[in-house]
């Protein structure tokens, strides 16, 4: 294992604990919005990972100006990849969270496991 | 024990995943992978070849412009399966829990946010027209129209902001992007070229760039106040409860 890159590649390092962290919260918890908040959290920690393949050190705004040379911009390419996929979750947890209320509204609970009648841990 | 289990199998995917970190090539190098295909190609050419001195604003509208058109439409599928799931509201008439609660927001709260909403929305705007030239576009600038509108709910509560934005004011707002989008890409068929081009053939340069700013500028207006519209009613359907009309007062 390479402790020097990993070191340095430190946003992608948190965008593995925080992709974890959402999946740990969406295999765990009983809750369905906790289950949402978890998903969103995955796809914030991939977000987080491409626009950071993305970066160049000390880099410029993909803004065409005077005087900054192209080399020195960041990637437009993963930007604009992300903004697309923030709309897309934005959209999903939308839908998601919609189909939680109407949940709620006939089986009185938003736990997972009363809802299935298992009373087991999920 | 289930709870042991889903550790386990976090703990070797997160060791799995930390050894690929470490496989990586280094993070801001200009020589990265990333940086030698197409990304040069966009930011050297960006500015003439899509019209946007903004290159994101350039591969989102011009280089991926159906990618685009495919994610507008996912916005406006999402509000369409919302109101589905969960109905409009009636305008002035449907209350959220915390109308019915009998405490309202306090003086203060109201006041500022009454000064805030105009210049949030004015900003907003700001971001929408200059989406071309500066940070910013459509959708950040609809995303922050839409928080603005939340704002406003939350203080004044849903039958207030449901009177100053009534449904027939939003309903034609909220397909306005899909429609600009597709109307921009029949444009260039009309001409002879393919969908969702924009440079014009048979014009002169100036007319062609004029008309290609103009359409570019359409779009970009459509999916904010679009954006903006489709965010609020999403809202406004899912912090209804109409039920809480039948047992008003609580102690």
């Amino acid at each position: 294992m390479n402790f020097n890159r990993i070191a340095h590649n430190l946003n992608y390092v948190s965008s593995v604990v925080l992709f974890l962290l959402g999946l740990y919260t969406v295999a765990i918890k009983p809750n369905l919005v906790k289950k949402i908040m978890g998903l969103n959290i995955m796809e914030t920690s991939v977000f987080l990972f491409m626009v950071s393949i993305g970066m160049v050190g000390s880099g410029n705004a993909p803004v065409v100006t005077e005087g900054v040379k192209p080399a020195t911009m960041v990637n437009p390419i993963p930007q604009a990849l992300i903004l697309t996929g923030i709309v897309v979750a934005v959209s999903t947890t939308a839908v998601a969270l919609s189909l939680c209320i109407k949940i709620h509204e006939h089986y009185g609970t938003l736990n997972a496991s009363e809802i299935l009648g298992t009373g087991g841990p999920f | 024990m289930r709870k042991a289990i889903v550790v386990l199998a976090l703990v070797g995917i997160g060791v799995m995943l930390i050894y690929a970190v470490g496989e990586m090539p280094p993070m801001g190098d200009s020589g990265n992978p990333d940086k030698v295909h197409i990304a040069p190609r966009y930011l050297e050419h960006g500015e003439e070849e899509a019209g946007a001195s903004n290159v994101i604003t350039a591969v989102i509208l011009n280089y991926r412009g159906y990618d685009t058109m495919g994610e507008v439409a996912v916005i406006f599928c999402a509000l369409c399966a919302v109101v589905a799931i969960l109905n409009r509201e009636k305008t002035g008439l449907s209350r959220t829990s915390m109308d019915v609660s009998g405490v309202k927001a306090s003086v203060v709260v109201r006041t500022t946010i009454r000064f805030l909403v105009p210049v949030i929305i004015f900003f907003a705007v700001y971001i929408i027209l200059h989406g071309e030239s500066t940070p910013g576009g459509g959708f950040q600038g609809g995303a922050i129209i839409g928080a603005s509108i939340i704002l406003f709910t939350l203080a004044f509560g849903l039958p207030e902001s449901t009177r100053k934005l009534p449904l027939r004011f939003r309903i034609p707002l909220e397909s306005f992007a899909v429609i600009a989008f597709l109307a921009a890409g029949f444009t260039g068929i009309v001409f002879g070229v393919h969908f969702l081009t924009y440079l014009m053939p048979g014009l002169s340069e100036y007319a062609a760039e004029t008309i290609r700013h103009i359409m570019m500028m359409v779009i970009e207006i459509g999916i904010g106040f679009a954006g903006g519209i489709i965010f609020t009613s999403i809202m406004f359907a899912m912090i209804r409860e109409d039920q809480c009309e039948l047992q008003p007062d609580s102690p």
